[in-house]
């Protein structure tokens, strides 16, 4: 999806910091990048301010989402070397004025919006950290079980036990082959999540852990695992729904901006 | 009535609506977004060929819906949620009086849901028993984020909403249809939290919460509760729709519902107009669910959990015995073919 974001930057800028930073802002509900979900309408570069344009799955997402996730989009561009200022829009968004002028303001959520459960906006933001942090962790299980770990392997693994080579895990220890391709992606957006959530990542610490920083039993990883994947589930079926949304969103947008410009001809006629 | 290899599955819409969205009732601007939100839905998941345009879904009309429903749609029984968001629309998006007009018409045909909102308090309680003594209501649909004079929504473990519940009870209402489904702006997200739910079904033991749209995106959060507690159950409309989109996730979904909740537990729901009962329950029926989900989840999808997915779990929740009410059915003016 990321291909497909128009950007303009000055000639000769590389703009793959500038990306890179965007591909990590998450949409906290769905716990994806805004550039894989195709959020991104476009981003521009000019004299150190950056312009990054917004589409949500529609105009009426939820209004506390879509302000955490334009303040991210600021911060995050904000820290690329020779950024000085960034401008965000949400385009048709229906609270699109008030969020802009807040974000790129720097305001807190409160102020633009009181009366809007502004107090629980931080506490909304880690209640879906957590349920990524068990997603993420669900997808990693899936991988180690699926090349032969058993539970008590599983529970036996430290950080340590396991390192990246090319797309693959190889894990140290008896019982456990490397695992399949690709799963390398796991392991890291695991870890990313548990360093961010402040949880001992050190090489020592067990590889799967609670969300309260405590390993499993044997006789407990299953009931997690089944736990998790739930919670796993939940977040795929509303990424699922909200793209859905989105592509009916762009049709329209195309379907008016082909009837606007078949009305300027006219005009001109 | 869905029949297969000469088996007969009686098919309860649990979750329906006759709207009115025409622009001559939006009160404001929210009137306008709320039904282009449920007609992004509509056009999002539904298969290209099964969209309305957007003037149709405003204002559909009793003869479509009759269609719709019980002629071509395999429907026996609906239940008709409603919704009053009267701070949207003039008279109302779906209020019971808007509903019975055509419950009057075809009364064995559908089950009337009304309503309650605790932010009235006490000056609303009269107008609740007039509502139940006035009107056929057979159960009650809450919308827990309906803005009203500032407050964004309300709880259903709110003492206010604790007195209604108790006095549904006393009144004889037995099932408590929630909302709790996809953010819908001008809603506040929060509202759509589902654990309020749980207080509620612990300390009303003998009502039944069916939570409709099974709290998606709050799936995960759901299943806990409907785990914890007998006397909630998933109303599917929302998650039906992914059958035709997205098989894969609407599979996993059923795999985790009936792996939490058990078959006996879910109910079916199209969410008319948002979703047509015609091309759900074809497509439902056509699926089955994939062999490594069997595998890992250990459930299955079989044709008697589908039969009671369809209407034998809302029909015991209701109290109705399908062979009587088939035959009744069969003797009323849409089962004769008139």
């Amino acid at each position: 999806m990321r291909d497909n974001v128009p950007c303009e930057f000055p000639a000769g800028y590389d703009g793959t910091a500038l990306l890179k930073r965007l591909e990590q802002v998450l949409d906290p509900e769905l716990d994806e990048s805004i550039l894989d979900l195709g959020f991104v309408r476009s981003l521009q570069l000019c004299s150190g301010h950056a312009s990054v344009a917004l589409r949500l799955p529609t105009s009426w997402c939820a209004v506390n989402f879509a302000y955490l996730m334009a303040e991210d989009v600021r911060h995050a561009l904000l820290r690329v070397e020779g950024v000085h200022q960034v401008t965000v829009s949400l385009g048709d968004h229906c609270a699109a004025e008030e969020i802009e002028a807040a974000v790129n303001d720097g305001r807190p959520f409160a102020e633009a919006f009181p009366g809007e459960g502004a107090g629980s906006l931080a506490a909304l933001r880690l209640t879906f950290l957590r349920k990524g942090f068990l997603g993420r962790q669900e997808r990693l299980l899936r991988d180690l079980r699926t090349v032969g770990c058993t539970a008590a392997a599983i529970c036996a693994l430290r950080i340590g036990d396991v390192s990246m080579q090319d797309d693959a895990i190889v894990v140290q220890q008896p019982g456990c082959s490397s695992v399949q391709r690709g799963s390398v992606v796991s392991l890291q957006r695991y870890l990313d999540r548990r360093a961010e959530l402040g949880l001992d990542c050190s090489l020592a610490a067990p590889l799967i852990i609670g969300l309260e920083g405590k390993p499993f039993s044997v006789d407990q990883l299953q009931a997690h695992y089944e736990a998790a994947r739930t919670v796993r589930v939940a977040l795929e079926a509303n990424g699922s729904f909200c793209r859905a949304l989105l592509r009916v969103h762009r049709l329209e947008a195309a379907d008016q901006s082909l009837h606007s410009n078949m009305g300027g001809r006219h005009v001109q006629s | 009535m869905y029949s297969h290899d000469g088996q007969n599955l009686f098919v309860i819409d649990g979750h329906m609506h006759f709207w009115d969205a025409n622009p001559e009732n939006w009160r404001n601007k929210y009137g306008e977004s709320w039904i282009k939100c449920f007609h992004a839905f509509h056009s999002g998941l539904s298969p290209a060929e099964e969209v309305w345009p957007f003037d149709k879904f405003c204002r559909y009309g009793e003869d479509v819906l009759v269609n719709d429903l019980f002629r071509t749609g395999y429907v026996d029984m609906a239940i008709l949620n409603s919704t009053y968001l009267y701070e949207f629309y003039k008279n109302g998006f779906n209020s019971h009086a808007q509903n019975n007009v055509i419950k009057a018409k075809y009364p064995d045909r559908f089950l009337l849901c009304g309503s309650f909102d605790p932010r009235d308090e006490e000056a609303g309680v009269d107008a609740f028993r007039r509502m139940v003594a006035d009107y056929p209501i057979q159960g009650l649909k809450l919308y827990t984020a309906e803005w009203r004079n500032g407050s964004r929504g309300w709880r259903l473990n709110d003492p206010w909403a604790y007195k209604y519940l108790a006095l549904s009870q006393e009144l004889g209402i037995k099932n408590i249809h929630v909302h709790k489904g996809p953010t819908v702006y001008p809603l506040s997200s929060d509202a759509f939290d589902v654990r309020d739910v749980d207080y509620a079904a612990t300390d009303f033991p003998d009502l039944n919460f069916i939570v409709e749209h099974v709290g998606l995106p709050r799936l995960d959060d759901f299943c806990w509760i409907a785990t914890q507690e007998s006397n909630v159950y998933a109303g599917l409309s929302v998650a039906m729709a992914f059958v035709h989109l997205r098989p894969r996730y609407f599979g996993e979904i059923m795999a985790n519902l009936l792996f939490w909740l058990g078959p006996d537990k879910l109910c079916f729901g199209s969410d008319y107009a948002i979703w047509s009962p015609k091309w759900l329950i074809e497509k439902f029926m056509a699926f089955e669910l994939p062999e490594d989900m069997k595998e890992e989840y250990h459930v299955d999808l079989t044709f008697e959990i589908k039969r009671k997915i369809l209407g034998e779990n809302a029909a015991r929740l209701y109290g109705i015995d399908i062979g009587s009410q088939t035959a009744k059915l069969s003797r009323d003016g849409i089962g004769a073919g008139v």
